[in-house]
């Protein structure tokens, strides 16, 4: 069954990075530019897995979070961000606005893979 | 892989502008915590980029620069004019590394070591918590000690450390709430713990309450694991990475497992088989034996609530159908525009010649074929102006790296300047935009270097101490006029003149108008600078400028004014491809007059047209006198000029607003004709501008007007003074 992921990057650079390694892996991809945009994605579509970089216009990672979270819809979906280095702060405030795990990048296609794995079934 | 680079390069750009154009507003003092975040932002992008494709320059000097900016943000350090200036400086150095990454190379010179370090003293001064190391990967305070993501992923994805003998771990593993309202599973986890080794799990379900009392969103459960495995305790750590916090868990090494377990395998092939809900009552017939099966089926009502919405939802069987977010852009080979550009050149003469074949037949202009034809040329047309819009650009690309070419020059001439920019947004074609950023930096150089006044001078002479220099683009008459104004001291003309006699490009005795004096700057080997500076003297002249301005069918002209700056006008076609022409016979010859040159078409009064000296002509044009130029005699096709009475008159305007009378001998009429370079096929001819093919498929000249008039000047010595004619 080919699972579907959402990502929310407001870089196209990063959106395309994430399809090619996902759709390698076999993933459907959907993509989102900014948390706003992601919420409306959201809308019309059923991702397995979630993964949204923090530092965007309009609505960030954690406000877009804390918006999927707060959706009884979504409350079981894994939701993974995308970090530049593993800072323990900025993975706290994304845990407490309710993300699942991470990714730091740069990232290879098998980590990306694995963090995945561990968190969608 | 590749393609992702170019777009990171393509984005860079975009990300570049952003930065420059918020740290400017800032600069000027707009506030706004957004324009912080979006500079942040911008760098961070780079950063993220630059991370992905290893340009290990760009990422060290991209997060000290995003360092400093998040500080800026957080408002730990002021927004001072010396912490915009070295923001600004900052950005011309990150957009030198994109660029040195593009071209393959690293770029770091000292120049970036400087800037970083700089930086980082920024970052320090301001009691940030702890100053940087460049690379350091752990950048803020580590109020998190036991968090040590950075070891445990190394370990886990750079393969196998040496040891190779395998342990027996025994691990304890109690989710609490917090892990579950996140939606992790432990079952998957559980999963990931398998790949390692070998391994028993067993199920502690003691504090699992009566179902009665059952909260389901609480947490009740312990797993027990043994783990027979050649990784080591890192390993094993970083599959619970993202629960830690979220659970209890302890790890120790050696046998005390007296566990009762049950196959895990079995439990994990459930999971697979039915993804949605984890725990169904009994799916493994063959349980483990103390595990009793009712204890599992007890299992559900925890671990449910972690995926309680999507039970009837299979994903990924709504299809493609939705849900892709448009795209607002393509992106096409500039080839493929080129040669529908052609192609579409070739339809318009092809078009033309129909038309004209059609006319020769003598079919009355109301048959069908005439009328049908009239609407392909309508078609043709559109077409032609869709197709050209493809390839049109804002001037934008060219005017943003402008600033920073100002703060270069400012910086190298010690001299204080204020950029501003007029009419960026204005559509010119691809092509010729790419080829205006030289003659534009040049004359941005000029007007810095050799316009502007040093600070002192100007305060003395009454003037702000910084000076202004404008870069503004319009469109003016079906072409896009670029002007480069200083509110400088003007043109020296004494010195210009000297310097002209002295280099013997004009003769001593020579009697110069001040517009005459001024254009002599944009001679071959003229160079005002009494030593060679820095910033103009880099071998390219005016006369460069000019040149490339011309190959592009554009002009450029100057106009000074002691003690108040000079302006530098360019004018250039939109297009290089079409041209609206006013075609003409000339002594046996078809030619193509600019249509944008012409002013009006007559046939003069004999008397009108009057006598100066013993060659020249000139034209009585209402209450001006303009001179006659034959156009047959100036390009050699004959020596006696006809009686302009009997033939054609082209009032024509030059870019320097000079007006002359073209004699044609007859008019044929107004055609769009496609542009085929003469020099490019040929050789450059004095007095032509390109090629063209007529309707009739006959080659024909289009008329350079302004060189015209020159060759014409040139021949009669001096200009025609108006004046003289009126005493006459």
């Amino acid at each position: 069954m080919t699972q579907t992921v959402l990502t929310v990057d407001d870089s196209r650079t990063m959106r395309d990075m994430l399809r090619l390694a996902l759709v390698t892996a076999g993933f459907r991809v959907i993509e989102a530019i900014d948390g706003v945009d992601g919420l409306q994605v959201l809308a019309g579509e059923t991702p397995d897995v979630i993964i949204t970089d923090i530092n965007m216009p309009n609505l960030d990672g954690f406000g877009f979070i804390e918006a999927v979270r707060s959706d009884a819809a979504w409350k079981g979906t894994p939701i993974l961000v995308l970090t530049t280095e593993s800072d323990p702060e900025k993975k706290m405030r994304a845990r407490e606005a309710g993300a699942t795990g991470w990714i730091v990048k740069p990232f290879s296609p098998d980590k990306l893979v694995s963090a995945i794995r561990r968190v969608a079934a | 892989m590749e393609a992702i680079k170019a777009t990171f390069f393509q984005e860079c750009e975009e990300l570049l502008a952003d930065l420059e154009n918020g740290l400017l507003a800032l600069q000027d003092g707009t506030p706004g915590e957004d324009t912080v975040n979006a500079v942040f932002r911008a760098v961070h992008s780079i950063k993220g980029g630059a991370g992905a494709f290893g340009f290990e320059a760009l990422v060290r000097f991209s997060h000290v620069f995003e360092t400093l900016m998040d500080d800026v943000r957080s408002a730990k350090i002021a927004q001072t004019p010396p912490l915009m200036s070295a923001l600004l400086r900052a950005a011309d150095i990150l957009a030198d590394l994109v660029e040195a990454a593009r071209s393959g190379g690293e770029g770091e010179d000292p120049r970036t070591h400087e800037m970083a370090a700089e930086l980082e003293q920024l970052i320090a001064g301001k009691g940030a918590v702890a100053p940087v190391a460049v690379a350091a990967p752990v950048p803020t305070e580590s109020n998190d000690p036991d968090f040590g993501f950075q070891p445990l992923a190394a370990m886990v994805f750079e393969d196998a450390p040496p040891p190779p003998a395998e342990t027996v771990w025994s691990i304890t593993f109690s989710p609490r709430t917090s892990l579950y309202a996140n939606a992790n599973e432990p079952a998957l986890l559980l999963r990931e713990l398998g790949r390692l080794g070998a391994m028993t799990v067993s199920l502690d379900d003691s504090a699992l309450p009566d179902l009665e009392s059952l909260d389901v969103d609480g947490s009740w459960l312990t797993w027990r694991i043994s783990l027979t495995t050649d990784r080591d305790e890192a390993a094993i750590r970083d599959v619970f990475e993202f629960v830690d916090g979220d659970c209890d868990l302890t790890l120790s090494a050696g046998t005390e497992d007296a566990e009762p377990a049950f196959d895990v395998s079995a439990l994990l092939a459930a999971i697979q088989s039915e993804p949605v809900v984890v725990s169904a009552p009994d799916p493994e017939p063959e349980p483990a034996p103390v595990v009793a099966p009712p204890v599992v089926s007890a299992v559900a009502p925890p671990a449910a609530p972690a995926q309680p919405s999507t039970p009837a939802a299979p994903p990924a069987d709504r299809g493609d159908t939705h849900g892709f977010a448009p795209q607002a852009t393509i992106r096409v080979d500039p080839e493929r525009i080129d040669r529908l550009i052609d192609l579409v050149g070739e339809l318009v003469i092809n078009q033309a010649m129909l038309a004209q074949r059609v006319s020769e037949c003598g079919l009355p202009p109301s048959s069908a074929v005439s009328v049908g034809l009239d609407d392909l040329e309508q078609l043709t047309r559109e077409i032609q102006e869709s197709v050209m819009a493809i390839r049109a650009q804002p001037v934008k690309s060219v005017f943003q790296r402008m600033p920073r070419l100002v703060r270069e020059t400012a910086t190298m001439t010690g001299k204080q300047v204020r950029l501003t920019t007029d009419g960026e947004n204005t559509e010119v074609d691809k092509t010729v935009i790419e080829r205006l950023a030289d003659p534009i930096t040049h004359m941005i150089r000029n007007a810095i270097d050799h316009g502007l006044e040093m600070p002192e001078a100007r305060v003395a002479a009454g003037k702000p101490a910084e000076g202004h220099v404008r870069l503004a683009a319009l469109h003016r008459g079906g072409r896009i006029v670029i002007e480069v104004s200083d509110d400088g001291a003007g043109i020296n003309r004494k010195r210009v003149l000297a310097i002209a006699m002295q280099k013997e490009l004009v003769s001593p005795d020579a009697q110069l108008t001040d517009e005459e004096i001024d254009n002599l700057i944009f001679l071959p080997g003229f160079s005002t600078a009494d030593k060679v500076s820095d910033v103009s003297g880099r071998g390219v002249g005016m006369d460069v400028v000019r040149r490339s301005i011309q190959a592009l069918g554009g002009r450029i002209s100057i106009t000074s004014r002691p003690g108040e700056g000079s302006t530098f006008t360019l004018s250039l076609p939109l297009t290089l491809a079409v041209l609206d022409g006013m075609v003409v016979d000339v002594a046996g010859h078809t030619l193509v007059v600019p249509l944008t040159a012409i002013v009006e078409s007559l046939r003069p009064r004999p008397e009108d047209v009057r006598r100066l000296g013993p060659t020249g002509m000139v034209l009585a044009v209402r209450d001006d006198h303009v001179p006659l130029i034959d156009i047959g005699c100036v390009l050699g096709f004959r020596t006696t000029p006809p009686a302009p009475h009997e033939r054609v008159v082209l009032l024509i305007e030059t870019e320097d607003g000079a007006r002359a009378a073209l004699v044609a001998d007859a008019i044929q009429g107004q055609r769009q004709v496609v542009i085929k370079s003469l020099e490019a096929n040929y050789r450059q001819v004095p007095g032509i501008a390109a090629a063209t093919i007529l309707g009739d498929g006959r080659v024909a000249l289009i008329l350079d007007v302004d060189a015209v008039v020159s060759m014409r000047r040139r021949d009669a010595g001096r200009p025609l003074d108006p004046t003289l004619i009126a005493a006459e």
